[in-house]
This record gives structure tokens, C-alpha cells and sequence, in this order.
């Protein structure tokens, strides 16, 4: 039985407004790369419709639809007749997502690497010596230390899962 | 105000050749861009962002603040990080609440965020530049068939973008009709290559990419140009791939506008390493007279 | 004084203007109707038929049209635009603006011969650029004043001083390029203002393939090409391989209820497209047709029993859903993507042409009329008018009726029509 989470459907709202304009008109899915290719598996109109309505256990939990197939092209904002920021929506779904543990591991990685190095992509001993053969300076990024302090503020490695993440591993995107 | 590099993490950490192109064609036109140093990630708008979008905003507002203090404007090589910094400014520059939030997080780093800077595309900064283009090119790259692929985030949400058409973009074939080269249409233009999807759905990711793939080779084109790493990692190191989960044989050789450019100014090939791209380009290069026939 | 001292000035030849006009005339008020076009008939004289009776529209119209023309009391500024007011309630002094037509009114006999030796090849306004017309040519069929006009813009001899052919055929010597435009100068009682309305350019709705795609086009190109005086003599076929469609897909609010375009409900769209439907049933039985909608909205009398007979007995198929995209096949079929909200899976159906159902926004001259009458407009930038006194502009003694308030339909247009007529003929029974 599909079951209305009031809280949830408040917080969904509060986080991003537009979401209160949609009249459910199906452009989003009409104009959706995502949607066309998976035959309306990945949907849009619906993940906004379940979120207009708080059913938060089709959301958060069972994933229908999987909000991670977004590929965040913004056709879907660009069309919208209402302006709803659909793809900001999306990310505070997947927020809320990230905070239950149960998503796409490549997430993680990223999410794991910036935490360790600053970047998505750290350097590795072959490609700096690529950098080197092309006379490109080194790259002198961000100290970590700094970064480090700014997502201890937002909380960013208790949000994420860290398990499994030494900081030796390489990350990726 | 002068530019400085943003870089991003793909380019210099997985392709330090687009890197290479970048820098030296902004040399050879004479426009000046200095480096920046210790930017992190900007961070992915397919990534951090639906990791957690105060984090993303917060990483986003250091980086530009880094800009600010040095009081230079952003030159970016990636559509990306271009949205993620657009976005990030045109956020906290219409929400006050967050942005005094933001600052009280940038505050125990020493930092502040003020939002007065401009953002750049590399593709903008060039086509705002085509005249200076036009006078330096030394080898026009003559019966060269491009289809171009501005790619999502160099174009869309046009409201934070303001940048070329979202639906009808035209600055990257303007570019290429500049080089000498012949800019091709193709129904899916304008779509997605699929590569955020690799982190969710691989298959899904080959999909969208096997749809843009058969859309240029309608159109007729040589090759394919791309303004953003992600996109020219989905298109060059995974077309490969794609031919072998789909029995396909698309052979595309992928270039960056910054390579394009490069050839057309006369720098050489193995200055900017176009011996590190996955799908060989020398064979076309060498067709259209660019580079040298080995036999010659 | 003189003539003119209980006169009102209506501006807009259309079927509200024309139905304010015929109302004052009636009641013994002089009335100087001007219209910016060369004959008066305005948008309805460009449908096919009319919702929901379904009625030949022109047929409805023409003998207004003739009335007007004969009411002793109307007098027609064809080809005249309305250039400055002053004045106020009582006593408004106007100036038009009276294009030359370089045709002697009261010589032409609306005998064609001009036409057919005419050498220039023109778009045809009127057809919705659907076909060409020539530089001298009468607006539209049963257009009045039954007269031609010249295009000083596309005439040789008004252009490059060459031709002059339709002067050497003409036997009744009504061709007199000595006209000059010229100014003429009225003095009214009231003003009532009946611009009516464009249809939107769909293009910007890239997606949608107006104008890229060949087989997709608007509804008032749709109402042209059916239509039996039309430019394919109401014969239906599309232009990309001249065959007869037989598949119909209408896509409703296109532009309308759009944030990004025109807020507003364009409040006809969804009635039209079911008429439309109905027409193309009645030319060819085979011909199958599908509206896909945000909301039907079926608001006014009769109205919601007229979609039930669209889809009873026209076999019409409704389908919710807006369409943001539409691409086409090797053959120049559209394909429209949509997502059938019953099942939120996506489709792909192909059709033989695609019908936008375009919203109606202001005439572009809108706001510079605001400013010559000292009206305001409202945010869509249509004449504003009050909730309780609909009819009243921001100005007393200017009265405002039909699309230039906002979009509504033809019997909606008539009343408002009639209401200004009646407020306007108060002002001129009791100053007067």
C-alpha cells in the first residue's frame, strides 16, 4: 500500500519550491533522453508526481523511479512550462538517499577521493610523468587540510559511506 | 580583468594532452590566462551534488573565492565545472540566507565568498576571440567534416548558462566554419553523449552514446568535436568499448576544440600528444593534408 | 462639430468590431470603423468553420461584413491606422493615418483582370503565407469593401517606376497611382477598442520542429489549408509529398500555460482542435484524429457535450500528455513523443501531420496603441481591463471588447462586443 509521508513531502518542498508548480503536464518526460530510452522506466513526471504527493518509501527506498538514471541534461528544466528545477529536486532526492547508504557505488568513489585528495581524479605516477613529457607544470592543488576542515562543516564523511575507504585507495569518475 | 585556468580534475589527472592543446593555443592567440593553484574539485554537478548538494556549494564557493581574491575571472576547460561555478554563483548571488550560510562555513577556512566575478567556457573566451583565430590560422583544415557536440552543460539550464541556444546551438560550428572546416548537422545535436550515466547504469550510458554515434554517422561527418572531458572520454575511450558490447564499428576519431584549433594555428601534433587518443586520428589528419603521410 | 458630434470611433475591423459597430449603427450612432487591413473581417474571416455549431464562418460573417458596408451609419476607414487621440470622454479628437489603396473606391468593380496580369509574385498574408498573391490583389475572397488594393511595397511601378500593366487593363480606369496617403481628422464621443489578437510563433519551441519539420503546422495554417476557398481549395494534402494525411495528431497549449512563453490560458485551443478534428472527419472519413492536452477545458455552453460528440461520432481520441518532442521518419512522417500518463511509459507514434495549437498573444502594435490612447496594458501585455467592469480601459470614455483584453472565442467576442457598444452609446446618447 503506498503510504503518504506529510514530513517528507514538507521537506521535499521546502528544499526546492518549484516542485509546488507542477501540473503534471508530461513535457519533462516528453522531452527526456533517459525516459525515450528506457521506455518510461526512468520517468520524470513521475518522480516528481511521488514526490508531490511524499510517498517516500517509492522514493528513498525501492528507487521507483531510479532517480540515479538522471543524467542531468536539464531538457527536462529547459522544457518545463512551470519552471520546476527538476534536476534540483533530483539531487535533494539523491541526498536524501545518500543519507540510507543504498546507492550507486562510483558515487562513493568520487565522493571518498575528494575527501582524500580535493579531486575527483587524483594524479597517478603515470600520468604525471605524461604531464611532464608534454611540459605541463605540476599540478599544485588544494590543501587537503583546508578541504578537510570545510566538509567537516557540512558534515560531508558522516553523510557518505566511508567504509572499505583507506586513504590509499585511488578514486575515479 | 585578466582569466585564470580552471582546470578541473579529468583534464589534468586523465588527460593532460586537452590540457596541453588549451595552454598552447591560448599562447599562440596571445590571450592572457595565468595559472591558479589550489582549486579542488568544482564539484561535479552529476556527482558531489547528489552526494550532497551543501558540500557541493561549499567546495563551489571556495573555488570561486580563490578567483575573487585575485580579482581574475574564471577560463574554464571543462562544461562542467563551468556549471557547477555558474551555478554555485547564480545560487548564493539570488539567496541571501544560503550565501551568509556558505560564508559562515568559508569563514573557519579563512575564506569569503562575494560573487563579482565572471565565469567562463574555454569555447566562449575563443569564440568572443574568432577574429584573432581567423588572422593566426596557418593550415586551414580543408575538407574536414565536423560534427560538433556542444554537449548539456555548456548549454543548458539556459536561464544560469546564458550561453548559445539551448536548443539550437550554433557557437561551436561558428568555430569550426572559422577553422576552414565543414560543420555538419545531425538530428541529436543537442542530446546528451550519456556519459553521467556511467556511474549508475553502464548499459543505459552505451545507449544514449550509441544513439548520438548513429545520429552523426548519418550526417556524413569525419569526426567529432567536444567541448568537455566527460564527454570526450564517452565518445573517444568508449566508443571502443561500445563496438565491442554491440557489435558496432564506429571508428570517429574524437578531438577537443582546443586540438582543432592547435592544428589549424600550425602546432604540431606531438606537441599537444594526439598519439594518447584511444580512437587514431592520424589517418584523417593525414587525408585532409594536416599531418604529414609517413610514405610522403 | 458637424457630422460627427454623436459618433463613436471603433478601431478594429474585426468580428467584435464589426459587432459593436452593426449594434451602434442600429440604435441611430454614427460609427467610423477603422481597420489597419485592406478589408475588414479580421481573424474569423481566416477559420474555416466555428465551435461549437460548426458553422461555415465566413457564411456567418460575409453579411455583417456587407452590412457594414451598406449601414448608412458606419462609415469605413479601410487601410487607415489611428495615429493620435485627445481629448476625453465627450469630445475625443483622433487622427488617422489613411494609406493610399491607389485604386479609385467607387470605380473598381472587383472584376480580377488586374490580378491575372499582375507580373509580381507575393506571399499572401491572408493564406498564412501558404500561397502567393499579386501586387495588386483584394485581401481575401469575400473581403469588404469589395475593391483591390496595391502593395506600395511590392508594386513595380511604386517600387522601380516600371509595369503599370494594371492601369493599361483596367476598363473602368480605377487605377490611380496619384493617391497619397493622407490624414483625416474625427471628432467622437467614445472610443472602442477591438484590435483582437496574433497567433504565437511556435518556433522558439525548437523541439517542437515548426518550421524544420515539414508536416507539422499551426492551427490557422490548418484552417487555410482545409478550407474550401483556401489555398488547396479545401483539398487536404501536406506539403512535403502532396499525399492526404490520414493520421492527425493536434498538440494543444503550445505556447499557452508556458511560464517561459504566455502564462495564460488561451481558452480556445482546446475547443478548436476538436473542430478542427471534426472538419478533417468531414472531409475524408478515414482520416483519424488525436489531441493530446494538458486539461480539456470545456468550460462554456455546450461545450463539454461537443468533445463528447468529437469522440463519439468523429472517433476522436484524446490523450493527456503535453508533447515537448517531435521528430520525423525517412518519409517526413512527425513522430511524437509522448508519455501515456496511464501506463508512464513513453511512445513514439508516428502520424501524417501534426497540428500546434498556437496560443493567442497581443497584436505586436499593442502596447504603441496603449500609448496613443493612454491606456494601460496588463502583464501579457493585452489592454488591461477590471474584473467588474470588463469593458471599461483605464481610461473613461474608451471602451475595450474581444482578444485585445484577452484570448477568448467568437460568441465571447460578439457579447463583449455588444456590451461596448452599449457602454459607448451612453456616452454619446447623453453628451451628445
Amino acid at each position: 500500500m503506498l503510504k503518504v509521508d506529510f514530513e517528507f513531502r514538507k521537506e521535499i518542498v521546502k528544499d526546492d519550491f518549484s516542485l509546488n508548480y507542477c501540473y503534471q503536464c508530461g513535457t519533462c518526460s516528453s522531452a527526456c533522453p533517459v525516459a525515450l530510452v528506457t521506455e518510461g522506466e526512468y520517468n520524470p513526471r513521475k518522480i516528481i508526481e511521488e514526490s508531490l504527493l511524499g510517498l517516500k518509501e517509492l522514493l528513498i527506498k525501492d528507487q521507483k523511479p531510479n532517480v540515479w538514471l538522471c543524467s542531468t541534461c536539464q531538457m527536462c528544466v529547459e522544457e518545463c512550462p512551470q519552471n520546476v528545477f527538476l534536476t534540483e529536486i533530483f539531487d535533494n532526492l539523491k541526498n536524501k538517499i545518500v543519507l540510507t547508504g543504498n546507492y550507486p557505488e562510483a558515487y562513493n568513489v568520487q565522493g571518498n577521493a575528494i575527501l582524500e585528495y580535493g579531486l575527483a581524479i587524483p594524479l597517478t605516477t603515470p600520468i604525471i610523468r605524461r604531464r611532464q613529457q608534454l611540459g605541463l607544470p605540476s599540478v599544485e592543488s588544494a590543501n587537503i587540510e583546508e578541504i578537510g576542515k570545510l566538509l567537516e562543516a557540512t558534515n560531508f564523511e558522516k553523510k557518505i559511506n566511508t567504509n572499505g575507504y583507506s586513504k590509499t585507495e585511488k578514486g575515479g569518475m | 580583468m585578466t582569466y585564470k585556468y580552471f582546470f578541473g580534475c579529468v583534464i589534468p589527472g586523465r588527460l593532460p594532452y586537452l590540457e596541453a592543446s588549451a595552454r598552447k593555443i591560448f599562447d599562440k592567440l596571445g590571450i592572457n590566462v595565468s595559472d591558479q593553484t589550489q582549486y579542488s574539485c568544482c564539484p561535479d554537478p552529476t556527482g558531489v551534488a547528489a552526494l550532497d548538494h551543501k558540500s557541493w556549494l561549499a567546495l563551489g564557493a571556495r573555488n570561486l573565492s580563490l578567483y575573487e581574491n585575485d580579482n581574475s575571472d574564471v577560463l574554464s576547460l571543462c562544461s562542467g565545472c563551468t556549471e557547477t561555478l555558474k551555478t554555485v554563483q547564480h545560487i548564493l548571488n539570488n539567496d541571501p540566507e544560503e550565501k551568509k550560510e556558505i560564508n559562515s562555513i568559508l569563514n573557519k577556512i579563512g575564506k569569503k565568498y562575494q560573487g563579482n566575478i565572471n565565469i567562463k567556457h574555454f569555447a566562449q573566451v575563443l569564440f568572443e576571440n574568432l577574429d584573432l583565430i581567423k588572422e593566426n590560422i596557418i593550415k586551414p583544415l580543408k575538407d574536414l567534416k565536423v560534427a560538433c557536440h556542444p554537449g548539456c552543460h555548456y548549454l543548458r539550464p539556459s536561464e544560469i548558462i546564458q550561453w548559445d541556444d539551448p536548443f539550437e546551438p550554433t557557437t561551436l560550428d561558428v568555430i569550426v566554419e572559422a577553422l576552414g572546416a565543414e560543420p555538419v548537422d545531425y538530428e541529436l545535436k543537442k542530446d546528451c553523449c550519456g556519459n553521467p550515466l556511467e556511474k549508475s547504469d553502464k548499459e543505459l550510458s552505451q545507449k544514449l552514446l550509441l544513439n548520438k554515434l548513429e545520429s552523426i554517422k548519418k550526417s556524413g561527418a569525419d569526426c567529432i568535436v567536444c567541448v568537455c572531458p566527460a564527454c570526450y572520454q564517452q565518445f573517444d575511450f568508449n566508443q571502443r568499448e561500445l563496438n565491442k558490447n554491440l557489435n558496432t564499428d564506429f571508428k570517429f576519431p574524437v578531438f577537443y576544440l582546443t586540438e582543432l584549433i592547435a592544428l589549424a594555428l600550425g602546432i604540431k601534433g606531438e606537441e599537444i600528444g594526439l598519439k594518447f587518443h584511444r580512437v587514431r586520428v592520424n589517418n584523417l589528419l593525414q587525408k585532409i593534408n594536416i599531418l604529414e603521410s609517413p610514405n610522403k | 462639430m458637424g457630422e460627427n458630434s454623436n459618433s463613436v470611433l471603433v478601431i478594429g475591423g474585426g468580428i467584435a468590431g464589426i459587432q459593436a459597430s452593426l449594434d451602434l449603427a442600429e440604435r441611430g450612432i454614427k460609427v467610423e470603423l477603422v481597420e489597419k487591413k485592406p478589408c475588414i473581417g479580421g481573424r474569423m474571416a481566416q477559420l474555416d468553420k466555428t465551435f461549437p455549431t460548426n458553422d461555415c464562418s465566413i457564411c456567418i460573417l460575409a453579411p455583417k461584413l456587407a452590412e457594414c458596408y451598406r449601414h448608412p451609419n458606419i462609415t469605413l476607414h479601410t487601410l487607415a491606422e489611428v495615429k493620435e487621440i485627445t481629448g476625453k470622454a465627450g469630445n475625443f479628437k483622433a487622427k488617422l493615418l489613411q494609406h493610399a489603396r491607389y485604386i479609385k473606391a467607387e470605380e473598381c468593380i472587383n472584376c480580377g483582370i488586374c490580378i491575372e496580369k499582375c507580373p509580381m509574385r507575393v506571399d499572401d498574408e491572408f493564406d498564412v503565407f501558404l500561397r502567393k498573391r499579386r501586387a495588386i490583389y483584394i485581401y481575401f475572397l469575400q473581403g469588404v469593401p469589395s475593391i483591390m488594393a496595391i502593395d506600395p511595397e511590392k508594386c513595380l511601378y511604386l517600387t522601380k517606376d516600371a509595369c503599370r500593366i494594371c492601369e493599361k487593363v483596367c476598363e473602368r480606369e480605377a487605377i490611380d497611382f496619384e493617391q497619397k496617403d493622407s490624414e483625416v481628422n474625427l471628432n467622437v464621443k467614445s472610443i472602442i477598442v477591438a484590435t483582437g489578437y496574433e497567433p504565437f510563433d511556435p518556433s522558439p519551441l525548437v523541439n517542437l520542429g515548426y518550421k524544420h519539420l515539414p508536416n507539422v503546422v499551426t492551427g490557422l495554417e490548418f484552417e487555410r489549408m482545409i478550407c474550401a476557398s483556401g489555398p488547396l481549395k479545401g483539398h487536404l494534402i501536406r506539403s512535403s509529398d502532396r499525399k492526404e494525411p490520414k493520421k492527425l495528431a493536434f498538440i494543444n497549449c503550445v505556447g499557452s500555460r508556458d511560464m517561459k512563453y504566455n502564462p495564460y490560458c488561451s481558452s480556445v485551443c482546446c475547443m478548436y482542435t476538436t473542430k478542427e478534428a471534426m472538419i478533417a472527419y468531414e472531409h475524408d472519413n478515414s482520416i483519424q484524429s488525436f489531441i493530446f492536452y494538458i486539461d480539456l477545458r470545456a468550460g462554456g455552453k455546450g461545450f463539454r457535450e461537443y468533445i463528447e460528440r468529437g469522440q463519439k461520432e468523429y472517433g476522436i481520441k484524446y490523450i493527456k500528455g503535453k508533447v515537448a518532442k517531435i521528430i520525423e521518419d525517412d518519409d517526413k512522417n512527425p513522430i511524437i513523443i509522448y508519455e501515456d500518463m496511464n501506463t508512464s511509459k513513453m511512445k513514439k507514434f508516428p502520424v501524417d501531420l501534426v497540428i500546434l495549437a498556437t496560443s493567442m498573444i497581443p497584436n505586436k502594435d499593442t502596447p504603441e496603441l496603449a500609448n496613443i490612447l493612454g491606456i494601460d496594458l496588463d502583464k501579457n501585455n493585452f489592454f488591461l481591463s477590471n474584473a467588474y467592469l470588463p469593458l471599461d480601459s483605464s481610461k473613461k470614455g474608451i471602451y475595450i471588447c474581444g482578444c485585445c483584453r484577452g484570448p477568448m472565442d467568437i460568441p465571447n467576442s460578439v457579447i463583449d462586443a455588444s456590451g461596448a457598444a452599449a457602454k459607448a452609446a451612453e456616452n454619446a446618447i447623453r453628451e451628445g
